[in-house]
């Protein structure tokens, strides 16, 4: 479903160092690693976002770098994703926020987008939150928001980064518990940022680790949280002592 | 960013490159954008929003501005008028100065002001946090729906306001004419519709349509490259608006030498 073949990309210097990974179709895969490890980077080049300057990112079969703007749409059309910043347009209602998608995508019929709408904040836990404005919610309802806006399309692909900076333990829990059922129930193959490790790899099924922008590791949940590679065992144990 | 080894050739060098970099990138913008305009790819939704917010509001700042404008030319030429006992020479000095010069400027420089740095402001803050992404995840092209409504609202509003603000110009002129130099308003609007050539209206019309131009690029172009967070957006709106003066005078050079 997700294919990426020794992706290179540099700014200023290197981010991604021959990033290779392979995520199957229906799978919640887990990316973790320190800060400016290239996780983030790697998902804005799945979304199509960033083009790798080598290598290859496959999507339904298709390399994105090499698609022209109208293909990469219709890639696009089955890709959703939640931004580490919520990324909810200012100007916009909450509930327009969320039938944004939709409406994008010729959905037409008012009374489907209400329940469609309707039913994603109920998800969240942000009933009667409709009319309200991104700029007057706490950075936890806006995270919560952009995870009903993120799914509303109940997309084949689904990025998240960083679905609960932010948020309250419970809260936490609750959002990436909301995300595994969402992602069993369509089916879908989702790629998750998260720091907080604990409560991710209670919802994944396989795992990958970036350092510095290569991907050292690549595995199953049970396979990470065993692991004896030192930075690996350091990172998902959170301790104290080891090489980071 | 210079640092403290640079010697004078490298920071010009540098100079240069930004200069060319921006230069290069609003036109960049310009091309992008007028592929998309045959056909017209652009959100109808969101033009008549943009109209709206950036015309009907910059109404009264414009209004007060032209009123003032005329005042003052009055009160500049006042002098010589009397001297000179050149009354009816006074409609043709305000309208031709008005209408060919110091009323498209000056509304295009409260205009960039405005709306132009409200336009660097919001696109940056939106491309801060990461919304323009979000447009492209949700394959929407952010240059139709975002970038060219407001390239289009700004180019017309503009023309509409530096009407507008002609209008309000005379208007203040032949007001202050009457009160301070005792010109009658017959004789000032006698004096400036023997003399004004539609030509001079034209001229001014055409250079605020360039002026529109030259403030929708610059300030799309620094929202749209922002870099660094917060306070790279605080630097977008200041670019912009400086680009947008310094791009508002030498176009204004270049035009006024071309129509003249």
């Amino acid at each position: 479903m997700i294919e990426v073949t020794n992706v290179w990309k540099r700014f200023a210097a290197p981010v991604l160092r021959d990033v290779t990974l392979r995520v199957p179709q229906g799978c919640l895969y887990g990316l973790i690693g320190p800060g400016a490890a290239g996780k983030s980077v790697l998902l804005k080049c799945l979304a199509g976002l960033l083009r790798p300057e080598r290598g290859s990112v496959r999507i339904f079969g298709q390399a994105i770098e090499s698609l022209d703007e109208v293909s990469l749409q219709a890639v696009r059309n089955r890709v959703g994703m939640l931004f580490q910043n919520n990324a909810l347009f200012d100007h916009l209602t909450v509930a327009e926020n969320i039938a944004f998608p939709l409406r994008r995508r010729g959905i037409t019929d008012e009374a489907e987008i209400a329940a469609r709408v309707a039913d994603r904040l109920r998800a969240v836990s942000l009933p009667g939150f409709e009319q309200r404005l991104p700029g007057g919610l706490s950075g936890g309802q806006k995270k919560r928001v952009g995870v009903a806006r993120a799914t509303v399309t109940r997309a084949d692909v689904v990025l998240y980064d960083e679905p609960a900076a932010g948020l309250d333990p419970v809260t936490s829990q609750k959002i990436f518990d909301l995300l595994r059922r969402e992602q069993q129930e369509a089916g879908a193959t989702v790629v998750m940022v998260s720091s907080d490790i604990d409560r991710l790899l209670t919802v994944t099924d396989r795992v990958g680790m970036m350092l510095d922008g290569a991907l050292i590791f690549d595995g199953t949940t049970a396979e990470a949280q065993g692991s004896l590679h030192p930075v690996v065992k350091q990172f998902v144990h959170g301790e104290v002592d080891g090489p980071l | 960013m210079a640092t403290e080894e640079e010697g004078p050739a490298a920071q010009t060098g540098r100079a240069v490159l930004s200069l060319a970099t921006d230069v290069g990138g609003a036109a960049v913008l310009a091309a992008r954008l007028a592929r998309r305009m045959v056909p017209p790819r652009l959100d109808g939704p969101e033009l008549w929003r943009n109209l709206y917010r950036m015309g009907v509001r910059s109404l009264p700042i414009v209004g007060v501005t032209a009123l003032f404008t005329g005042g003052i030319m009055v009160i500049q030429a006042g002098v010589l008028i009397r001297r000179f006992g050149a009354e009816g020479l006074l409609g043709w000095g305000a309208g031709f100065t008005t209408l060919r010069e110091v009323g498209p400027i000056l509304i295009a420089l409260m205009f960039s002001g405005r709306v132009g740095a409200n336009n660097t402001a919001e696109l940056a803050t939106m491309t801060v946090t990461e919304q323009i992404d979000a447009l492209e995840t949700l394959a929407i092209d952010p240059l139709s729906y975002l970038i060219l409504p407001r390239v289009l609202s700004m180019v017309v509003m503009l023309f509409v306001l530096t009407v507008y603000g002609d209008v309000l110009a005379l208007l203040g002129a032949a007001f202050m004419g009457d009160a301070l130099l005792g010109v009658s308003t017959a004789t000032f609007w006698n004096g400036l519709l023997d003399a004004i050539r539609v030509w001079d209206l034209a001229t001014g019309l055409i250079k605020s349509a360039l002026f529109g131009g030259v403030i929708a690029l610059s300030s799309s172009h620094y929202g749209l490259s922002v870099s660094g967070g917060a306070p790279g957006v605080g630097r977008a709106v200041n670019a912009s608006v400086v680009a947008s003066a310094t791009g508002i005078f030498v176009c204004d050079y270049l035009a006024t030498y071309i129509l003249q």
